[in-house]
C-alpha cells in the first residue's frame, strides 16, 4: 500500500528532473575531461603505427633514368628499412635488420645493436618523414645513391630512463643496391 | 624581516647549488671537426663521478668517468663516420651534445664493371662505376679522383680521370676492336689502391658473310669463308650461320654452327635452287644452282 503510494510520487520526481543537465552532459564532460587526460599518451602511440611521409625525387639521377617500378620499389624498400631499423634499435634485436639492410650498413647496425645490448641501452626512434631525392642510378640498374632529409624522434634510453631525447632533422646518403628480390639498404650515412 | 632575509638566502643557496651542479655537467666542449677514426678528448668540471654516454652510429659506449678529468674517447669509437650524441649524466642532472664525424681520407674502392662479355668495338657499351670509401668502410663523399683504365694485352690502354661525387665515381668507355680479356681497372691517384675486373670483349656481328655451293651428286655442300667481324675478329665457334634453299619444291632451311671460322652443311640435292646464308641480324650472299652447277654467289 505505501509501495503503491510512493512509487507515483517518486517516478513523478524523477521525471521533473532535466535529464540531460544533471546526469548527460557532466558525464559527458568526465567523459571527455578523461579522456583529454590520457591523450598525450594515448596520441603517440597511435602515431607510432602511422607509416612515415616518403617523398621520392629521381629529377636529378644520372645517368640513367629511374623507372616508375623501380620508384615504387625503392619508396617500398626505404621505408620497410626504416622500418627494420627502428625495431632492431629499440628491442636490440640485430636479425630485423636481416630483411632491409646488407653489406656495411648492416654490419655497422649490428654492432651497434650488440653494444646496446651489452650496456642496457636501447634506443627508440620515430621517423616523421624523408624527402629522399636521388643524385644516381647505375647505367646496369643495380645501384643507387639518394640523399635523404629526415624528420625523426630519437630517445635513448638506459633502462628505463631517458638519457637523450630530441626532435631532429637528419640528412643521410644512402646506397641501395638490388639484393635477391628487393632493394637493399648498403649504406645509411647521416652527414652535416 | 628576519624570516624574509632567511627565504632569501635559502633561494640564493639553492639558485647557487642549481648553478654549480649544472655547470658540472654542462658545456660538453668537442671538436668542431672530427674525422673517422680520431680519438678526442672533453674536459669536464666539477667533482664526484659520472656516467658518460657515447651513441654512435656504429655503437654505443658507457662508462663511468670522474668529474674533473678529461673524458678520452678513443679513435676506435669513431671509426663509424655520422652523427653522435655525447651524453654526461650526474646525478638527476644530464647534458648531451650531438657531432658529426666525417669518413677519413679515401683509402679503398668498390667497383662495379659491367657488362662480363661484350662485342668489339661498341660504343660506351662497358660501364664503371665506383665507390669509394675510407680505411672503416665509411663512404668518402667529399670529392675525390678515381682514375679508370680500359687494356688489353698489346694495345694502349683508354684512360680516364673522373671525379668522385657523393663517394660516386662512373665512367662508359667504348670496347676495343681486338678480342680478348680485356683489364678494366679502377684506382685511386698516389695510392697503391685499384680494383681490377676482367671483360672478355668478343666478335662483333659477323660482316660480308660469303659462301659457295657444290653439287656433289647427292646433295649441295654449302660452306661459307671464315667469318669475321667488321674489326677483323673470327666470330666465335658454335656462332649459327642458316642456311635456306629455295626451289620449285618449296624451302628447306639447315642451321649449321660455325667450327674453326667456317659453317658448312648439305642441303638437299636440287636442279635448280636459290641458297642463301645470314646470322644473327646479317645476311650474306645469294648463291644459284643448275643443273649440275657450282654456284659462287651473287
Amino acid at each position: 500500500m505505501l509501495q503503491q503510494s510512493l512509487a507515483p510520487a517518486f517516478f513523478g520526481a524523477f521525471h521533473k528532473i532535466n535529464l540531460k543537465n544533471t546526469i548527460i552532459l557532466p558525464c559527458a564532460r568526465t567523459l571527455w575531461i578523461v579522456a583529454a587526460s590520457f591523450a598525450p599518451f594515448v596520441l603517440p602511440v597511435l602515431a607510432d603505427n602511422t607509416p612515415p611521409g616518403v617523398q621520392l625525387s629521381t629529377s636529378h639521377a644520372v645517368p640513367r633514368q629511374v623507372e616508375d617500378t623501380t620508384q615504387k620499389a625503392i619508396v617500398r624498400d626505404y621505408t620497410a628499412a626504416w622500418s627494420a631499423l627502428t625495431d632492431a634499435l629499440v628491442n636490440n634485436d640485430a636479425g630485423a635488420l636481416d630483411s632491409a639492410f646488407i653489406g656495411i650498413a648492416h654490419d655497422q647496425f649490428a654492432a651497434r645493436v650488440r653494444e646496446q645490448l651489452k650496456t642496457g641501452l636501447h634506443t627508440q626512434m620515430i621517423d616523421r618523414a624523408h624527402n629522399l631525392e636521388a643524385v644516381f642510378y647505375s647505367p646496369e640498374g643495380s645501384a643507387m645513391e639518394l640523399h635523404d632529409t629526415a624528420q625523426v624522434e630519437i630517445q635513448v634510453m638506459d633502462g628505463g630512463t631517458v638519457i637523450h631525447s630530441e626532435q631532429t632533422t637528419l640528412h643521410y646518403v644512402v646506397l641501395m643496391t638490388v639484393a635477391e628480390d628487393r632493394w637493399k639498404v648498403r649504406v645509411l650515412q647521416s652527414e652535416k | 624581516m628576519r624570516k624574509v632575509c632567511y627565504i632569501l638566502l635559502t633561494l640564493a643557496v639553492c639558485w647557487f647549488a642549481a648553478y654549480v651542479a649544472h655547470a658540472q655537467t654542462a658545456d660538453l666542449k668537442i671538436p668542431d671537426q672530427l674525422f673517422a677514426g680520431q680519438g678526442f678528448t672533453i674536459p669536464t668540471s666539477g667533482s664526484g663521478d659520472a656516467t658518460f654516454y657515447l651513441i654512435g652510429p656504429g655503437g654505443v659506449s658507457k662508462r663511468t668517468i670522474h668529474l674533473g678529468d678529461e673524458i678520452k674517447v678513443a679513435s676506435e669509437e669513431t671509426r663509424t663516420a655520422g652523427r653522435y650524441i655525447a651524453v654526461l649524466r650526474s646525478g638527476g642532472e644530464k647534458n648531451s651534445k650531438a657531432f658529426f664525424v666525417a669518413p677519413d681520407k679515401p683509402a679503398a674502392l668498390n667497383f662495379l664493371a659491367r657488362p662480363s662479355r661484350v662485342p668489339v668495338a661498341q660504343q660506351n657499351a662497358i660501364s664503371g662505376v665506383a665507390f669509394v670509401f675510407d680505411d672503416y668502410k665509411n663512404l668518402v663523399t667529399a670529392p675525390a679522383p678515381v682514375n679508370f683504365s680500359l687494356s688489353l694485352e698489346q694495345s694502349a690502354p683508354t684512360t680516364r680521370t673522373v671525379p668522385a661525387k657523393d663517394g660516386i665515381a662512373w665512367t662508359q668507355m667504348n670496347s676495343g676492336r681486338s678480342q680478348g680479356a680485356a683489364q678494366f681497372v679502377a684506382s685511386l691517384p698516389s695510392t697503391d689502391v685499384s680494383v681490377r675486373r676482367v671483360v672478355q670483349q668478343v666478335a662483333a656481328d659477323a660482316c660480308d658473310l660469303h659462301m659457295k655451293a657444290q653439287n656433289t651428286g647427292k646433295a649441295i655442300l654449302v660452306e661459307t669463308d671464315p667469318i669475321r667481324d667488321c674489326s677483323g675478329n673470327a666470330v666465335p665457334d658454335g656462332t649459327i650461320v642458316t642456311f635456306t634453299e629455295i626451289d620449285n619444291r618449296g624451302r628447306s632451311t639447315m642451321d649449321a654452327r660455325v667450327k674453326r671460322d667456317v659453317a658448312r652443311a648439305e642441303l638437299p640435292l636440287s636442279e635448280n635452287a636459290t641458297i642463301s646464308a645470314a646470322t644473327g641480324v646479317v645476311l650474306g650472299n645469294e648463291v644459284h644452282i643448275g643443273n649440275g652447277a657450282t654456284g659462287g654467289g651473287r
